[in-house]
């Protein structure tokens, strides 16, 4: 280009043949830049050359500063830039990338920045993603601890009923240690010399180191019975494990000298087991009212007066159960008495049916009149409520990750029926829902069972109870209202009998009422967790045991278990007879049946 | 706590059986078991509960007759159901039997049975007429219920 003639007057190489000059600026630009360049642009193509290392060469160190080639040409100098040399053109590079790159940055300043937001914004997603894992993560271990607890209440059943085994135990090695004590007591009256043997033999049945047998014959059998009848005491109450671990302790102080196994468990969790008591205590005394009124109100008190049986009054109450009132202080005694008795009536409004922890349960019902009183019910049996207006906010409740043991379903209400809740609920789901309604018409059955809902045969119309057992398979229950306190206490015990202490205790506890005699209930009274309750519990049965035989108050001690006690009161007055007439009557008094 | 208190019933509720003379007076328009269940909650001397729920009956009561007289002049039949199931909830609870009935009635009425709930009634007039003489009479019933618990509690007349 430079060596074309027909540009000669515009460009050409330089007189020295080291560089280009161009004389015509403006002839330059518009003629000959726009061939090779993308523009016509003389500035831009003076910035591309300096890019190239190519240079203005100036002229000011020579006469009058004046260019060779005129006024206004432009020379350009490069040194590989040379004519007839156009294989050193390739050394004309653009200049190092770090001179360069100043220079090429703001061109692609826009593109970064976008691409960096890319960026950021994937970075951002990513956290995001990773903090969903995380909280997935999180719930996962929410439900695993969930589980966890679930299965620990799993095995402190197992626990319960493993002591509840040891319990039988208890009363068999007791029935075997009876029947050794009389036949040895009767061997012994005769003078044989079997009781070293039947003592050991007793001793190693019992599971309890021979030097814990006092001399009395009646003593030995009061640490084994008296722990006995603590277990069965504690067995109406217990709750918890720790009350189990009460339990052993109250043994271990009524045998003296522990049993390593006991101890060993004794040991593990101490701190529980001093929880454990005061919980017992209570317990105890609301179990104990219903059986005490039961067994009393008819021939202690006229009605009215006899419900508040409380522990605090249990003396009063023996001692009126001797004398009538006294007429001094008659007031006095008469104010006391009612706010005992109002006191037990608060108490004894308070079933507790024995549960493991207390149930959630939510009360779904729109009418404000059966709500409270259905709340105060639950709340009478320990559980815990919660309720819902309308099966809207029940399934709100539900499906806002609120657990429930048991829900209480009205079936018509505003907004959402209970039918339609509880199909909605099933979906998130599964405990029990029970329908509390007034009509159990024939077109609603189908639609309880399509929904979930759970249905008790009873309630419904006998044509349709075949065709309901079959839809049901096994699930049913419906609560009719006006509902009972009986009604809703069976409910709750149905359906939630996996969170009752322990079923079984409830049945064995029954039998062991029928062996014992009528001072036990005296027994199973607010004592037996300490000693100081115990010399309570034996004043007590002091009053008692005068009221109901005069025997004298000491005795009470070995009077206190079971079946035994008959036999031990035969047994006594056997014995003093025999120390007192000598061996003349032994023989027909060994005929008296051990029990 | 004084014996001057006044009690309109001893403490004994738990003896349903002997049925206390101011239960007693109820007659037979309160079931006495159902409402000795309520009593028996009562946590204190002034049956502060069972009286704050005996009230608020008498409230939803009040209103519920009301929307019934509404129910009856727009014939709104299925809302002459809904709220005779209503108050049939809460009067059942208190064990008060026939307002609990009459209630039962105006729910079969509203949605278009007989009496008891079992018959189709397809004529709108016929029921609209049945619930109007219900109502009429499930006042006179309420009205009786409600003197007698007034006198129970000792409200006085409003």
């Amino acid at each position: 280009m430079l060596e074309d003639p027909a540009y000669e007057q515009i460009v050409r190489w330089g007189d020295a043949g080291d560089s280009f000059v161009v004389l015509e600026n403006e002839k330059f630009t518009k003629s000959i830049l726009p061939k090779h360049f993308k523009h016509s642009n003389f500035a831009s193509f003076v910035r591309q050359l300096n890019k190239y290392d190519f240079h203005k060469v100036r002229h000011n160190n020579e006469e009058n500063g004046a260019s060779p080639y005129g006024p206004g040409a432009w020379e350009f100098k490069h040194p590989e830039f040379q004519i007839n040399n156009k294989d050193s053109l390739d050394n004309i590079r653009r200049k190092a990338p770090a001179s360069r790159k100043p220079a090429a940055h703001p061109v692609s300043e826009e593109p970064v920045q976008i691409h960096q937001m890319d960026l950021v914004n994937v970075q951002l997603v990513a956290t995001q993603q990773q903090l969903q894992q995380l909280q997935e993560r999180y719930n996962e271990l929410s439900n695993h601890n969930a589980l966890m607890l679930q299965e620990l209440i799993n095995v402190q059943k197992t626990v319960a009923n493993h002591e509840s085994i040891m319990h039988q135990v208890m009363a068999f090695l007791n029935n075997i240690d009876t029947q050794i004590r009389d036949q040895r007591r009767n061997s012994r009256a005769n003078g044989l010399p079997m009781f070293d043997q039947s003592h050991s033999h007793d001793a190693s049945a019992a599971g309890i180191s021979p030097q814990h047998f006092s001399p009395s014959d009646d003593r030995q059998a009061s640490p084994l019975q008296h722990a006995q009848k603590l277990l069965e005491e504690s067995y109406a109450a217990e709750e918890h494990i720790e009350q189990m671990n009460e339990l052993y302790r109250q043994i271990n102080n009524a045998v003296s000298t522990p049993p390593s196994d006991h101890g060993a468990r004794n040991g593990v969790v101490p701190l529980s087991s001093q929880g454990g008591q005061p919980r017992s205590t209570a317990m105890n005394n609301s179990v104990i009212y219903p059986r005490m009124n039961a067994d009393y109100q008819d021939n202690v008190y006229p009605a009215g007066q006899t419900n508040g049986i409380d522990p605090t009054t249990y003396a009063e109450h023996y001692s009126n159960i001797s004398y009538p009132t006294p007429a001094t202080g008659e007031l006095e005694t008469a104010d006391s008495r009612r706010q005992y008795a109002a006191d037990g009536r608060k108490k004894s409004i308070a079933i507790d049916p024995g549960w493991i922890r207390a149930p959630q349960i939510l009360l779904v019902e729109d009418d404000p009149t059966c709500r409270r009183i259905g709340g105060k019910f639950l709340y009478s049996f320990k559980c815990a409520i919660d309720t819902a207006f309308d099966g809207l906010e029940a399934v709100e409740k539900i499906s806002n990750g609120s657990k429930y043991d048991l829900i209480l379903m009205d079936i018509i209400m505003p907004n959402l029926d209970g039918v339609s809740a509880c199909r909605t609920i099933r979906n998130y789901d599964s405990a029990p829902i029970i329908a509390m309604t007034s009509n159990i018409r024939n077109d609603d059955i189908d639609m309880y069972f399509t929904s979930g809902m759970i249905i008790r045969p009873e309630w419904i119309p006998t044509s349709r109870e075949n065709l309901l057992l079959t839809k049901s398979q096994g699930m049913n229950d419906v609560l009719p209202k006006p509902f009972t306190k009986e009604g809703l206490l069976n409910l709750l015990e149905k359906h939630l009998s996996h969170l009752k202490e322990k079923p079984p205790a409830q049945t064995k506890s029954s039998p062991a009422g029928s062996w014992h005699s009528p001072n036990q209930l005296a027994g199973v009274s607010p004592t037996g967790t300490s000693i100081a309750d115990e010399s309570y519990a034996n004043t007590v049965r002091g009053h008692q045991s005068r009221g109901m035989d005069g025997y004298p108050h000491r005795r009470t001690v070995s009077e206190m278990s079971g079946p035994d006690e008959v036999v031990n009161d035969t047994n006594k007055r056997q014995r003093m007879f025999v120390q007192s007439y000598g061996n003349g009557v032994i023989g027909s008094m060994q005929r008296v049946p051990a029990g | 706590m004084t014996e001057t208190t006044t009690r309109p019933i001893e403490p004994s509720e738990d003896q349903s059986e002997d049925g206390t003379p101011d239960l007693s007076e109820f007659g037979d328009s309160i079931d006495p078991l159902v409402f000795e269940q309520i009593l028996e909650m009562d946590d204190d001397e002034e049956r502060e509960f069972s009286r704050s729920i005996v009230k608020g009956f008498f409230d939803q009561a009040v209103a519920t007759f009301k929307k019934m007289d509404d129910g009856l002049s727009s014939r709104d039949l299925s809302q002459l159901s809904s709220l005779g199931h209503f108050l049939k909830g809460s009067s059942a609870t208190l064990g008060l039997t026939k307002v609990r009935d009459s209630c039962e009635k105006i729910q079969h009425y509203g949605a278009k049975k007989d009496d008891t709930g079992t018959k189709d009634e397809p004529s709108d007039e016929v029921c609209l007429n049945r619930i109007k003489e219900t109502l009429t009479l499930v006042r006179e019933e309420y009205e009786e219920v409600e003197k007698v618990l007034k006198r129970f509690y000792g409200f006085t007349s409003p």
